[in-house]
């Protein structure tokens, strides 16, 4: 019999998890509201690229979630955090829709490069700048490294092409600081005085999500919404700590048998 | 110069394979200039009867161009004796009965002359230069990934060369950001692939082992020839580096200063 834990954190994924783009699912703003009641600390985690956390933040709000812009932790805000640790000056090649993120870094004569989803920087010009500061020996630091994603119109390249690119041309491996990377677990546990064994992650990714998670230690719940496909949870090894419906599942399951009192 | 036992593997040498760019000159303003002796190097090999041919990754021209920017530099050079990635693609294309989507130099585009690229079942990428957008990246994407099986060509797979203004980002780089996207290998034109090297020999009429590869380049010029059975001489020009001399995956078989000291080798030797 295994011992039981104590759970100080729930980390919750957003897009799939707590919404599908423009709809809350079905009773997760009351599960929420319930999960709050318990003495556990909240984080909502998520990668992207694009949009800071303002935006996620009003989003949410208008869907009538309860929480804290500071609850959120993005990939863009892991990248900013290891920016800070290395106290390098980065050449952003971000979205204009992210650098909010990024206010108040020096950013003058860059030594570091931080790449995301910046078809307006993956110019010639530009990727032989980043290039070259990544040879002089500037850190390269990638949001992810996702191949593609789906537009209105079709595919179109990710960020991960380019980071492959560049990594080929210099020799270097970038840090990559999105999920499923163990560190983006880590950084957003590091503020709430909590291990990777006291937390658990819900997630509708498998690997991203889920994986990651348990990766770092924590415990993973897969929920079936979102981007979730039959089968899914088969995908990782070991498999999800549990597979359920939604969010209000998980939020009763980490009541019901994560929590020491019922 | 005298006769040296080390370079007693040139005895048996029928034939030189020279590459061009960084050994008979360096590029930058204007075309670049002749790397200084190698214009009489390239004479004296031409007198010597042995067989010569060129052997270049460069997809920014047409031979025809390319070989008129030589001649300004002195080179007296025949177009025919020249190979490079673009028509050996060509060659490929018309062999497979491929339709390509092209991601190359515009300076490129007449060497596909007569090349169907209607309703494309490949891509082939070169040194695009200025042309690798993201726009364009990913409409050679898009092909790409659209197709049952997806067949990518690479002109080359450099990872980046030296112009006068700083190091610029070569082909290599954007075949893999699709490889990596689209999870295929791209099949290789142009050096270091065997199959480049054998279609020279095949020209020259010569076994590998009857001919001489002379780079500035340790993997793509050395590396390749040595792969398909050729000896490699590195001349200590162009983009070597004297950390080459000691490289632990190549070794040429000789390294010398300059395409004139390459040449007294093997005139030497032979």
């Amino acid at each position: 019999m295994m011992a039981r834990r104590t759970l100080k954190a729930v980390l919750i994924d957003l897009s799939g998890t707590l919404h599908i783009e423009d709809t809350a699912v079905p009773g997760a703003q009351e599960a929420l509201a319930r999960l709050r009641q318990a003495p556990v600390a909240v984080k909502f985690v998520t990668n992207t690229t694009k949009e800071c956390k303002r935006t996620l933040f009003e989003r949410l709000r208008g869907l009538n979630f309860d929480l804290q812009q500071q609850e959120i932790f993005t990939s863009l805000t892991a990248a900013r955090n290891l920016v800070e640790q290395k106290a390098v000056r980065p050449l952003l090649m971000v979205e204009d829709s992210a650098l909010e993120d990024f206010t108040g870094l020096e950013t003058s004569d860059p030594n570091a490069v931080v790449i995301g989803l910046a078809p307006d920087h993956f110019n010639y010009q530009t990727l032989n700048k980043a290039f070259q500061l990544i040879l002089d020996g500037a850190p390269l630091i990638a949001i992810h490294k996702a191949r593609y994603y789906k537009k209105k119109d079709g595919l179109a390249l990710g960020p991960g092409p380019f980071v492959t690119g560049l990594e080929y041309a210099t020799d270097t491996k970038a840090t990559v600081v999105g999920k499923p990377e163990k560190g983006f677990f880590l950084e957003a546990l590091r503020d709430l005085n909590c291990s990777p064994e006291e937390a658990v992650m819900i997630g509708d990714d498998a690997r991203d999500d889920v994986g990651g998670a348990q990766n770092a230690g924590m415990l993973g719940i897969l929920v079936k919404t979102g981007k979730y496909r039959p089968a899914d949870e088969g995908k990782i090894n070991p498999p999800p700590h549990l597979t359920c419906a939604s969010f209000p599942e998980a939020v009763n399951y980490i009541l019901d048998h994560l929590l020491g009192s019922k | 110069m005298a006769a040296d036992s080390s370079l007693e593997f040139l005895k048996s040498v029928k034939g030189v394979i020279l590459d061009m760019c960084g050994v008979l000159y360096d590029s930058g303003e204007g075309g670049g200039r002749a790397i200084h002796g190698s214009v009489e190097a390239v004479k004296r090999l031409m007198d010597s009867g042995l067989m010569l041919r060129f052997c270049t990754n460069e997809t920014q021209n047409t031979r025809e161009r390319f070989v008129q920017k030589l001649r300004v530099m002195g080179f007296d050079i025949s177009v025919s004796h020249v190979f490079s990635p673009a028509p050996a693609v060509v060659q490929i294309l018309q062999k497979r009965h491929l339709r390509p989507h092209l991601l190359v130099h515009d300076d490129l585009i007449p060497e596909f002359d007569g090349v169907d690229t209607s309703s494309p079942n490949c891509v082939v990428i070169g040194d695009a230069a200025e042309k690798f957008s993201y726009q364009n990246l990913n409409e050679a994407f898009r092909v790409l990934i659209g197709l049952e099986k997806p067949v990518l060509f690479s002109l080359g797979r450099g990872r980046y060369y030296k112009e006068t203004d700083g190091l610029k980002l070569d082909v290599g780089v954007y075949m893999k950001a699709l490889e990596y996207a689209c999870d295929v290998q791209a099949e290789v034109v142009g050096k270091p692939s065997s199959e480049f090297f054998k279609t020279v020999l095949n020209d020259m009429n010569l076994q590998p082992h009857e001919v001489v590869m002379v780079g500035d380049d340790l993997v793509n010029d050395v590396g390749g020839a040595q792969s398909c059975g050729m000896k490699g001489l590195q001349v200590r020009t162009g983009k070597y580096r004297p950390s080459d001399e000691c490289d632990p995956s190549v070794r040429a078989d000789a390294y010398v200063d300059d395409l004139s000291a390459a040449v007294d080798a093997i005139l030497t030797n032979r």
